[in-house]
């Protein structure tokens, strides 16, 4: 019983540490810019699909729909942190924040549901040469970035800039 | 020796096989659809107080390997090795070893070593203990499990609809079954000529993020070392909202064993419930949880009565993300083994993952 009571004693008083370690050392994440910006969803133009609905470009991003409906891979491009357009798709799409997003794709690889990682690209620049260059690929990249070589996707049937679309 | 051959594999695959993220930093990814290889690894330290008959003090978790490596675009393979301590030596073992052709996103086929997929816990965190929120698995499906298959070797096909109101998705299995060490999987061949057929459904609704349910069901002949052949029969049922705050898992199996020479049949049951609340800001980082857990297995059981299977547990705790890929877990349990008294423990861990990023 004393031995318990021990225990119990420790337990508690480790708790009491930690929680007195969080308020001194404060949260690492800091707030997120939610300044609304369009988004254009680019893929391939080789592509046959050309309106997604939001559900379906939700479980592409998420690495649940693997496939194209004409069975060709899916191959997504994810920017690298801190562009604006990364944010507004871990906001709208993913409902993540940033470490919930690692942790997502590390869980997703380590079951064995996905094959990889998305492809992390670091510019629109870097977007557009793979968009271009890689059959099933899609990405993407603010509205007025979106060049020749990229087939932008209409979202619940809207392209962006229209009412409705539900990426700005 | 086999420590050294061990550490070399898991070191391999966990530092030699891709690019360091250093150096692959700022490149243009590949051109291509073959998924490249990606290398994660796991590990954990451990601090232990315990009334319970078993080491106190320091304790070194597993080290865990995991290597995924595209072969065309469509056939991967998937691997996972740990290194666990033991008194004397550290003990290394083929977690999961798949070779799998994806056809399409209903239809995935593959072949090899997996975590069994009855049971939520086992394929959704496999040895990734900073995956997990708690210390430690629930004793149902804990690492060396008697109650439930852990390992399962042989054929799977799998696959999903995902883009469906209730995200349908399946696998079908059919493989070796239990070894003579019901505790292990028929690495080397199936102990008998009945082999083990399983069956997973489950549903990931759109409209409910992160809420999965699903049913199981396992169906084998097992033959212990000295002891009789048994029919074994295993239902089982998972609902889980895998969210932060809050995070909800619970899980019951069935099991039923029929002397296959005739006799009584026994039937054993497990479950947990576990609930878990990530707070929110100024203390996001800290994931407080709890959980209850049950496995009742009759003491003439023909293949479980020789091992005192039956449990009681309570464990509550406080995880602490102090970095985005480490987590420290405290962790109170109360537990009581077989016919045992209630026994109390405190666990520290630090558990991290690495390659990730």
């Amino acid at each position: 019983m004393k031995r318990r009571a021990s225990i119990l004693f420790q337990s508690l008083l480790t708790t009491v540490v930690l929680a007195a370690a969080v308020l001194v050392f404060p949260g690492r994440a800091a707030a997120q810019d939610g300044k609304p910006l369009a988004i254009a969803i680019v893929t391939n133009p080789q592509t046959r699909t050309s309106d997604l609905s939001f559900l379906e470009l939700r479980k592409i991003f998420l690495g649940d729909k693997q496939f194209w409906d004409d069975n060709s891979r899916i191959v997504l491009l994810v920017r690298a942190p801190v562009a604006r357009e990364r944010d507004v798709v871990l906001n709208k799409i993913y409902r993540m924040s940033e470490s919930q997003f690692q942790q997502y794709w590390i869980a997703k690889v380590f079951r064995a549901e996905v094959s990889s990682k998305p492809k992390i690209v670091y510019s629109a620049d870097m977007t557009r040469e793979l968009v271009t260059a890689l059959p099933g690929s899609i990405g993407f990249v603010t509205a007025d970035q979106v060049t020749s070589g990229m087939k932008v996707l209409r979202v619940n049937g809207k392209l962006p800039g229209e009412p409705g679309y539900p990426l700005q | 020796m086999r420590f050294v051959t061990g550490l070399t594999a898991i070191g391999l695959l966990a530092l030699g096989v891709a690019p360091t993220p250093a150096l692959a930093q700022h490149q243009m990814p590949e051109a291509s659809a073959v998924p490249p290889t990606v290398v994660l690894g796991f590990a954990d330290i451990d601090y232990v107080e315990t009334e319970r008959s078993i080491d106190e003090g320091f304790v070194l978790g597993q080290l865990v390997g995991h290597v995924s490596s595209g072969l065309s675009d469509r056939l991967t393979f998937f691997g996972e090795v740990s290194a666990t301590a033991h008194p004397d030596e550290y003990k290394i073992e083929v977690e999961r070893l798949i070779l799998r052709y994806d056809f399409n996103d209903q239809l995935k086929l593959s072949g090899g070593r997996y975590h069994t997929p009855i049971n939520y816990w086992n394929t959704a965190f496999h040895h990734g203990l900073w995956l997990q929120t708690t210390v430690s698995r629930p004793e149902m499906i804990k690492f060396g499990s008697k109650l439930l298959p852990v390992h399962f070797v042989g054929l799977q096909a799998e696959g999903s609809f995902p883009v469906t109101r209730l995200g349908i998705g399946y696998a079908a299995g059919f493989g070796n079954g239990r070894a003579g060490n019901i505790a292990r999987a028929g690495d080397s061949g199936d102990i008998n000529q009945h082999r083990a057929v399983l069956g997973l459904i489950y549903a990931r609704p759109a409209e409910i993020y992160g809420l999965q349910v699903g049913g199981a069901a396992y169906v084998d002949k097992a033959s212990a070392d000295d002891g009789p052949d048994v029919d074994e029969r295993i239902v089982s049922a998972h609902a889980v909202l895998a969210r932060e705050s809050p995070e909800i898992l619970a899980e019951y199996a069935h099991i039923v064993h029929e002397p296959s020479s005739g006799g009584e049949t026994t039937d054993s049951d497990a479950w947990y419930v576990q609930l878990a609340y990530r707070l929110p800001e100024p203390a996001e980082e800290l994931k407080p949880y709890a959980r209850v857990e049950r496995d009742k297995v009759p003491d003439d059981d023909p293949l479980f009565g020789p091992f005192d299977l039956a449990y009681e547990g309570f464990l509550a705790g406080v995880r602490y993300d102090f970095a985005s890929l480490a987590a420290l877990k405290l962790e109170y349990r109360t537990e009581r083994f077989a016919h045992d008294d209630r026994k109390a423990s405190l666990w520290v861990q630090v558990a991290f993952t690495f390659g990730g990023r």
